[in-house]
């Protein structure tokens, strides 16, 4: 096994073996060393990967960054042949695929996750149920690495379930909370749903190609091949795979990532999964569960049709639309920042389906570190404050928490896109190529509304500035709202430190020059093409052709190139990529200004300003509807869980009144039917017997009668009958004789 | 043969039979003594002994070797001898009795009625 795969493969297992160590000796280990052991698994993971970095950039002649991925399929099921119109043989397998995505992924889940895991043993120092809780997180870690390396879409899906699995576990830790344990099974149950989307669309798949090993699928069902078949896809040995079939196992599979990245309409369960210690939101915020959608999404791109990606455009615009409209009005520390998840997740979202493959994933990097430094700096100041989450309750913290404070605020001017801040290089990727992609649209004649994929992330930008601040403004500067609050609030130490190295890596982590991810993402797009190109030399592999590229053609090259700039001949994508840029430049430029500058605005005095707007009727009426989340719950408790209920009562009913009634009918029958040939028994069988009993004794009294024993009364007898014999002779002689 | 005179044959013979038959019966159904009805037995015997006597007396009288037939008498004593063992095994049966029942009344016998 090549050096990278095996060190990802050990840095995997190794927080498996923790969670085994923990479940067995946890509760002896107790506060804090189950807390170190924890954290020396996933250190160790995060050192591996990091060698397993180097190493990878080192390469070798079969491997390496911008050369060969690796692929190490482990066979698991072998389904035999005849599963559906194919007539090769078909297979499950396991597997480890290692490309620069992976490597790029895999360091940033362990590095969040590690930082996670130090910041949780002071935050969770005081809690009893201390050693589980790591033992989840640990559990956690491994279900989200499996995930990352996972070769096939089968091992996805099972990291998949784990991953949820751990999330409903950690979201419900303070089960004794009813609203943890509800949060816990919301979660669980929502994901449910996306999942049944995955299962179909691997059930899609798999029945059409008789396996779902990543490559073996990128290189069979590509979407550029349908550019010249527009009705389906033929696939050698095995036949056609229509375009509808096409799009619905993507919008399957993409069904998935909706319910994991909790996309509308299943977002619901992400604010509530709040519930959680906050150290657990960071990590399911930015660096696992959510995370993993996006990573699905990222893995089936090469073959999503056009309709399955517009979907995945519409759904992502709607949710950060939504989102970031929502978190205007929270005052829940925690759940501004959910809702904010939610829209930066919707960005990444749309960023897939507009084709932007390096944007998104980019996004997710980048976005892994300041929204955990966020949740990590919220958990600080939930930690100082007793528990307390609502921001009407803070506001000065900045003066008792200024390292949180400074780090909480670097997080909010890198969500916010301000310029040098790692948000800014992803999230304008995203926005110049909704804007190319608008224009690309608009010049192949299609509806205008295709701008709205770019007009919305937009405004949205400007609003997230808006709300970012808000949040920032309202927690840290103006007066104390609470003294009591205030006066707890302190600082410690293992609390801050992991804040600090978030904080530089939200303030670095977009510059190609030093962590260069936009460059890993770059060389992923290649070595995957490369890698299918080898593997089946006979097929052509396009499956990224409709990605954008990563840089602008003209601000790429150097300034020698740019002199001869009129006679390159740019490429349609090319071009339209340019003008994105540009429109892109125009529209956002003022975007973190104009956001956090009403935001500072309206907020330097806490509410005051707040307060005055609200008196008008109009704004109040908005912001209860985007206070009660646009009423989504009540819509789904009010529809869905009220049908889901209805028919869960109709089929008691039915149970208790049909189902009991037939039950209870045979057993009435049964009984009726038995006392019958009980009674057949008694009279009929027992009857014969005692019958012949009794005849028997009847005839034996009768025997008996005579048996007096008086020797006189005997001997009368045979006298009296040998009198009678004598008679008889005598009559009967003289009868002859006469 | 003087006619007033009556000679005695066989009638009287089995006329005297048929008289201690009938006592020996009357005797054994009504005596309530076991040595009673041990008697009547003995009457009833001695009542068939002389009709085996009588009969062989008035028969041809004659084997078929030529020499006096006995067969009757032979009988007879056959039944005296089988009378004195019946009398030895029944009064054996009686003392037995007696030491059970303190008594040889037949009617309290009934151990062994049905």
């Amino acid at each position: 096994m090549p050096t990278p795969a095996l060190l990802l493969l050990i840095a995997t297992l190794v927080p498996l073996v923790s969670f085994v160590v923990l479940v067995l000796l946890g509760k002896r280990m107790g506060n804090p060393l189950a807390g170190w052991v924890a954290t020396g698994a996933i250190g160790t993971s995060f050192a591996l990967s990091i060698l397993a970095a180097i190493s990878w950039l080192g390469g070798s002649p079969e491997w390496g960054c911008g050369n060969m991925p690796i692929n190490v399929p482990i066979p698991w099921v072998p389904t035999g042949w005849g599963i559906g119109p194919q007539t090769k043989t078909g297979y499950l397998d396991l597997g480890l695929y290692v490309d620069s995505l992976t490597i790029v992924m895999f360091s940033m889940v362990c590095l969040v996750s590690l930082l996670v895991h130090v910041f949780s043993i002071g935050y969770m120092g005081e809690d009893k149920g201390y050693p589980r809780f790591f033992t989840y997180l640990s559990l956690f870690c491994f279900s989200m690495l499996g995930l990352v390396v996972g070769g096939t879409l089968m091992q996805l899906f099972v990291f998949w379930e784990l991953v949820g699995l751990c999330s409903y576990l950690l979201i419900g830790f303070w089960h004794e909370k009813k609203s943890a344990s509800n949060a816990a099974i919301k979660a669980f149950v929502v994901n449910r749903i996306g999942d049944v989307g995955f299962l179909i669309g691997l059930g899609v798949l798999f029945y059409h190609l008789g396996n779902v090993t990543l490559p073996e699928v990128w290189a069979a069902l590509d979407s550029s091949k349908l550019i010249g078949s527009p009705e389906g896809i033929r696939v050698a040995g095995i036949g056609m795979f229509s375009v509808r079939a096409l799009t619905v196992m993507g919008v399957g599979l993409f069904c998935g990532a909706i319910g994991k990245s909790a996309q509308f309409p299943l977002h619901v369960w992400l604010p509530d999964a709040m519930e959680g210690p906050t150290p657990v939101s960071a990590l399911i915020h930015a660096a696992t569960m959510v995370a993993a959608g996006v990573y699905l999404v990222a893995r089936i791109f090469p073959i999503l049709t056009d309709g399955a990606k517009l979907v995945v455009a519409i759904i992502g615009v709607t949710t950060l639309t939504m989102a970031a409209l929502i978190a205007l009005v929270q005052s829940d520390l925690k759940k501004v920042l959910a809702y904010s998840t939610l829209s930066q997740l919707g960005y990444m979202i749309l960023a897939m389906g507009i084709g932007s493959w390096v944007g998104g994933m980019f996004h997710l990097i980048t976005h892994a570190f300041f929204k955990a430094l966020l949740f990590l700096g919220s958990g600080a100041v939930i930690y100082a404050a007793h528990h307390e989450q609502d921001m009407k309750e803070y506001g000065g913290l900045w003066r008792k928490m200024p390292i949180t404070a400074i780090a909480f605020g670097i997080a909010v001017l890198a969500i916010t896109g301000t310029p040098y801040f790692s948000g800014y290089f992803s999230k304008d990727l995203i926005m110049a190529h909704a804007g190319a992609f608008g224009a690309l649209a608009s010049e192949e004649g299609r509806s205008g509304w295709y701008w709205l994929l770019f007009v919305l992330p937009v405004v949205i930008a400007y609003v997230t500035a808006f709300y970012m601040t808000r949040c920032w403004m309202l927690t840290f500067w103006g007066k104390p709202r609470n003294e009591h609050v205030f006066e707890h609030a302190h600082e410690r130490g293992i609390m801050w430190a992991p804040l600090a190295v978030l904080a530089v890596l939200s303030v670095v982590g977009g510059y190609d020059g030093l962590l260069n991810v936009k460059g890993f993402l770059n060389a992923a797009v290649t070595e995957n093409t490369k890698y299918v190109q080898m593997v089946h030399p006979e097929g052509k592999f396009g499956g990224y052709e409709s990605a954008w590229p990563s840089d602008e053609p003209g601000l790429s090259r150097s300034g020698e190139d740019e002199d001869h700039g009129a006679t390159e001949v740019l490429t349609a994508s090319q071009a339209a990529h340019k003008q994105g840029w540009h429109v892109m430049h125009q529209s956002v430029r003022w975007a973190p200004l104009v956001g956090i500058g009403m935001g500072i605005l309206m907020y330097m005095r806490g509410y005051a300003v707040a307060n005055v707007l609200m008196k008008a009727a109009p704004v109040r009426w908005v912001h209860t509807w985007l206070y009660r989340r646009m009423y989504f719950d009540e819509l789904y408790m009010g529809v869905f869980v009220a049908i889901t209920v209805g028919l869960a009562r109709l089929g008691a009913a039915f149970d208790q009144y049909v189902i009991d009634g037939l039950v209870n009918l045979a057993g009435y029958a049964v009984r009726q039917l038995s006392s019958l040939a009980g009674l057949c028994d008694r009279y009929v069988v027992d009857g014969g017997v005692n019958g012949v009993g009794a005849a028997t004794q009847g005839l034996g009294a009768l025997v008996r009668m005579p048996q007096t024993g008086r020797i006189r009364l005997y001997v009368t007898v045979v006298l009296g009958i040998v009198a009678i014999g004598i008679a008889a002779v005598v009559v009967v002689v003289v009868a002859t004789v006469m | 043969m003087v006619m007033g005179v009556m000679e005695i044959g066989l009638a009287h013979y089995l006329v005297l039979g048929a008289v201690l038959l009938v006592c020996g019966l009357v005797t054994i159904l009504t005596k309530r003594n076991a040595i009673g009805i041990l008697i009547g037995v003995e009457l009833v015997l001695n009542a068939a002994n002389i009709n085996l006597v009588a009969f062989n007396r008035y028969s041809h009288g004659v084997s078929e070797g030529g020499g006096v037939a006995l067969a009757g008498q032979v009988f007879a004593i056959f039944v005296i001898v089988l009378a004195a063992a019946e009398a030895a095994v029944a009064l054996s049966i009686f003392l037995n009795f007696y030491n059970n029942f303190t008594s040889v009344d037949v009617e309290k016998a009934k151990e062994l009625r049905g």
